[in-house]
């Protein structure tokens, strides 16, 4: 699904711009799977620096996602991105069994997060088309999502390199996309 | 402000810009100077067909050496002097030493609301400008020639 039918398919949403925060440590993805929404060629992705962001816009409507580099010195200005994130998206390379440490108390943290109160978060167990990928269920155990309270969630196997899954995982964000807004 | 606007603005820079066909996702022109010397118009070479596309996107890439509290952008789209589309973006926070991209994809108008190629050709500029609350840290303007 392209970012412009998905924007088509918010327009029933009351608000007029949505804002969607997509987080994960450095390598899960992130950038590659923004790129694989937008169709764009994604072989020549380097680790990101910053942020990207995508703004699309139809019928005055607006949709913007923003992506920010995960890799560590990064990693504490993230909380200057979360003001107004209507969904939040978490990547997670499902084949680096070695950091699920790692990215477990990082999310674990963002979900502490005062201002990412209530935020429906999706989790992508990206990376399936590696042979040595952990499936999304048993991911969903050893970061205990069970245990989230407060919030809609969601994990979704996918593969960004193929684009398998990122559809499934993008209907789910359109139906959770908060009602009523501020 | 925190840091002096002389170090923001020597520390930013625009890298690239290029435009798309927002369906298929592919590159139909990517700047090859240097973007970032500033007063300089710059030209884009773009197939005639990007006005058949029913949608497009421009991405501009840019690094800032200091970091920023109050960024945003203002993109204007202009034909002879009068403006056909334009966005206003906030970033907000710019992390120090960061590289950033931005991209806008729009729906275009429908094809019989398009202006020829030969009426645009030369005569649109893609402007844009950035700031830092309200210090203009840098312009952009591109040329399109619809080839």
């Amino acid at each position: 699904m392209g970012l412009l039918a998905l924007l088509r398919k918010l327009k029933s949403s009351p608000d007029r711009e949505l804002r969607i925060l997509l987080l994960g440590l450095d390598n899960a993805g992130k950038t590659t799977l923004l790129k694989q929404m937008a169709s764009e060629d994604i072989s020549h992705i380097t680790p990101t620096q910053g942020f990207n962001i995508k703004s699309v816009q139809s019928s005055g409507f607006k949709l913007n996602v923003w992506d920010i580099g995960g890799q560590r010195k990064i990693r504490p200005y993230w909380r200057n991105y979360f003001e107004n994130t209507d969904v939040l998206i978490y990547v997670i390379d499902s084949a680096d069994r070695k950091r699920f440490e790692e990215t477990g108390i990082e999310l674990g943290d963002l979900l502490d997060e005062e201002k990412l109160m209530g935020v429906p978060v999706l989790v992508y167990a990206n990376k399936q088309d590696l042979f040595n990928a952990a499936p999304a269920s048993e991911i969903a155990e050893g970061l205990n999502l069970h245990g989230i309270r407060g919030r809609q969630w969601q994990i979704q196997a996918c593969s960004a390199a193929s684009g398998e899954g990122v559809k499934d995982g993008m209907e789910w964000v359109v139906k959770n996309i908060p009602k009523g807004k501020k | 402000m925190p840091t002096g606007a002389d170090d923001i603005l020597k520390g930013f820079k625009l890298n690239w810009m290029n435009l798309r066909d927002a369906d298929s996702g592919k590159i139909l022109w990517q700047s090859s100077d240097d973007l970032s010397i500033p007063e300089q118009e710059h030209e884009a070479r773009v197939p005639k067909k990007i006005l058949k596309c029913r949608a497009v996107s421009r991405e501009i890439n840019f690094s800032s050496k200091e970091q920023m509290e109050k960024f945003r952008l203002q993109q204007r789209v202009v034909f002879k002097g009068k403006c056909l589309e334009q966005w206003f973006f906030e970033f907000g926070f710019v992390i120090p030493d960061s590289t950033n991209t931005w991209q806008s994809i729009i729906e275009a108008a429908p094809e019989n609301m398009m202006m020829p190629a030969n009426v645009l050709n030369g005569n649109v500029i893609i402007e844009t400008e950035f700031y830092d609350g309200d210090l203009l840290v840098s312009t952009s303007r591109v040329r399109v020639f619809y080839v």
